[in-house]
């Protein structure tokens, strides 16, 4: 049941960059169909976390098991395992010389053969999902940087992957933009299931869409909690857990002011 | 009756063993397709196959139903193909009916239904009629910016004048290192394309020239066309690509990262700041640079006229000595000057004008050196065209 339980595995895990070690020893599970959270102060290794996950670098020692496969066994492999997953990246990483409707479209394109109608029928129906079917044929720099991150979000569900990576959803985004995607997080995961693995340090999105938190510290090039992120805050010891948490206490007192 | 009924069943289900239907995810039974699991990407194919297979046989009995009772979920390329090939039978007049479909599964066909009128009227960027477009803007920018360079070059000008009367005011370092990158890094492939260009030059007119016997006024055509155009030009048009394009980008990067506001906020001259050191740097390099640009495009003719015509060395000092005069020199360095400011105008200016992203600074690079060309040769017709009569011992 363990193999089916959790979708992605981590074990024992060492890696950084150049010579510097910045995660060391990590062991972490991705449970299926959940929301996992990875939250941790500037430098901690959130960002190289996600490159190890994401098979964009090679991690020093460990493995990274996705589906009961490792995903460094072989070229293959990866490339299998890179079509069941969908990422998001920080500026929606959009091609500025293909309109939003061709952005959504080219996963579709590399990886299918389906004739033409039916790319442009699902390209629009994702679109939809997110809200920007009337924005097909704009020019990705020309809408919103909420927009784009959305559209984004529809070119890296175009072939319904299992697991969606998001890198810092909330950057650069006002508090309502923000918690609208938040929530287009949430009903993505409720109604297709989809996994959903977020590297954030904004604490609003945190609590609103986390079903489980992981918390990297830079001293310790690791994991110094994991949990609920309720239970983190109202619970852990630890003077580092509460100084991240803690803020919001702070932020609740200025509301109330 | 038997007969019929076993006809009919061959109408209706294909005798071949149908590889589709291995992996048990489909299975058609009569007019009635059901889905086992969640159909995904990669099945695309195989459904589209299947379904094909058996199109005449939905059209025969003018009904096709999807059965989704089995299936929790479907990725959303398989339903499009199955939406598609379902709307191609509905045309012909098939009744279609979706059953026990799942409300994720009802939603997604909803949303196709929504979405179905839009397909095949999606824009393309960059079509035909943009190219048109973006040719017709160009000009208006180019326009424009003509404009709003003679403004920035006042600009900078007045900044010049500023700092001249304050050389303390001046970023030395920033001048010297300018110095470096435009100046002394670019005299190895300025002094081997003029000294190539002179080589080639005099062997061209002499050889020309030789069949009138005026070989001889070789040394003298090419001692003029070096030090009043070539030796000028062809180090403006180095200078423009190598130093010009350098500038826009840097500005312009600076300006994408927000940089140049941040001076800007701190009180930072940006003309002093940004422009003026590398206005210095060109206005000390360029005549040093069209020197070197003359004297190895010199030395090249004295290689042609030796080994291709034959002509002593001592011959074409001679000629050279009576043709040249400091004048001509000078007057190369002052031309170098002029250049030098609309080298340094341009790449500024249009590291100055990038709005936006990354690509802006691509076009602004383009743009510094088309543009410091143009006005490099436009500025050199002029001077030629007005100052010709100047030169001691040229009488018309």
């Amino acid at each position: 049941m363990a193999a089916s339980d959790a979708i992605i595995q981590v074990s024992d895990l060492s890696g950084g960059w150049d010579e510097k070690l910045v995660l060391k020893d990590i062991s972490l599970e991705v449970k299926r169909g959940k929301i996992l959270v990875i939250v941790g102060k500037s430098g901690c290794g959130k960002s190289t976390m996600m490159s190890y996950l994401l098979g964009l670098n090679k991690p020093w020692k460990g493995k990274v098991i996705f589906d009961g496969q490792d995903i460094w066994e072989s070229p293959e492999v990866l490339e299998k395992c890179r079509r069941r997953w969908g990422v998001t990246f920080q500026s929606g990483a959009l091609l500025g010389n293909l309109t939003v409707l061709e952005n959504v479209m080219l996963p579709i394109k590399e990886y299918t053969d389906v004739p033409h109608e039916e790319m442009e029928l699902v390209a629009y129906s994702k679109l939809e999902t997110v809200g920007l079917a009337d924005f097909a044929d704009s020019n990705p720099l020309e809408i919103s940087g909420g927009m784009q991150k959305r559209a984004g979000l529809a070119r890296a569900m175009a072939l319904d992957p299992e697991i969606l990576f998001f890198d810092e959803p909330s950057a650069g985004l006002d508090p309502v933009t923000s918690a609208q995607l938040d929530e287009l997080i949430i009903s993505i995961n409720r109604s297709l299931g989809t996994t959903i693995v977020i590297v954030t340090h904004e604490l609003a999105s945190i609590f609103a869409i986390s079903d489980r938190v992981v918390m990297l510290d830079p001293e310790k090039h690791g994991i110094i909690a994991e949990g609920t992120a309720r239970g983190l805050r109202d619970t852990s010891d630890d003077p580092r857990v509460k100084a991240f948490f803690g803020r919001e206490v702070v932020q609740a007192a200025e509301g109330r002011s | 009756m038997i007969r019929g009924i076993v006809i009919a069943l061959f109408i209706l289900e294909p005798p071949r063993e149908d590889p589709v239907t291995e992996g048990r995810k489909l299975s058609i039974d009569g007019t009635k397709l059901s889905i086992h699991g969640v159909l995904q990407v990669e099945e695309s194919d195989r459904l589209s196959e299947l379904l094909e297979g058996h199109r005449k046989a939905f059209m025969s009995a003018g009904c096709f139903d999807i059965d989704f009772a089995d299936a929790p979920g479907i990725d959303a390329i398989p339903a499009a193909v199955l939406f598609e090939f379902a709307n191609s039978l509905k045309r012909a007049g098939v009744r279609i009916s979706r059953l026990n479909a799942a409300e994720a599964i009802d939603n997604l066909f909803k949303s196709f239904d929504d979405n179905v009128s839009r397909v095949g009227s999606s824009k393309k960027l960059n079509g035909l009629h943009e190219h048109f477009e973006d040719l017709g803007e160009a000009i208006a920018t180019f326009i424009e910016s003509i404009s709003g360079l003679w403004g920035f070059l006042g600009n900078t000008l007045n900044t010049l004048f500023d700092t001249v009367r304050h050389p303390g005011r001046i970023r030395w370092q920033m001048v010297f290192y300018y110095m470096e990158e435009s100046g002394v890094r670019a005299i190895p492939i300025i002094a081997t394309l003029t000294w190539l260009l002179g080589t080639v030059l005099g062997y061209q007119a002499g050889y020309q020239m030789r069949a009138y016997g005026a070989e001889t006024f070789m040394p003298a055509l090419l001692a003029y066309s070096i030090t009043w155009e070539i030796g000028p030009m062809l180090t403006a048009v180095l200078v423009a690509g190598r130093s010009g394009s350098a500038y826009a980008a840097e500005i312009g990067t600076m300006k994408v990262r927000q940089e140049v506001d941040a001076l800007s906020v701190m009180g930072f001259d940006i003309f002093g700041y940004l422009v003026t050191p590398k206005l210095i740097a060109l206005i000390c390099v360029m005549p040093i640079l069209v020197l070197v640009a003359n004297f190895a495009g010199i030395i090249g003719g004295l290689l042609a006229g030796g080994i291709f015509l034959g002509m002593p060395a001592s011959i074409y000092i001679s000629g050279l000595s009576s043709a040249l005069i400091p004048f001509d020199i000078i007057w190369g360095m002052v031309k170098a000057i002029i250049y030098a400011v609309i080298i340094a105008n341009v790449g500024s200016y249009m590291g100055m004008r990038v709005r936006g992203g990354a690509a802006e600074v691509g076009k602004a690079t383009t743009g510094a050196v088309v543009m410091s060309i143009f006005f490099v040769i436009v500025a050199d017709a002029l001077m030629s065209l007005l100052f010709v009569h100047i030169r001691p011992g040229i009488s018309m």
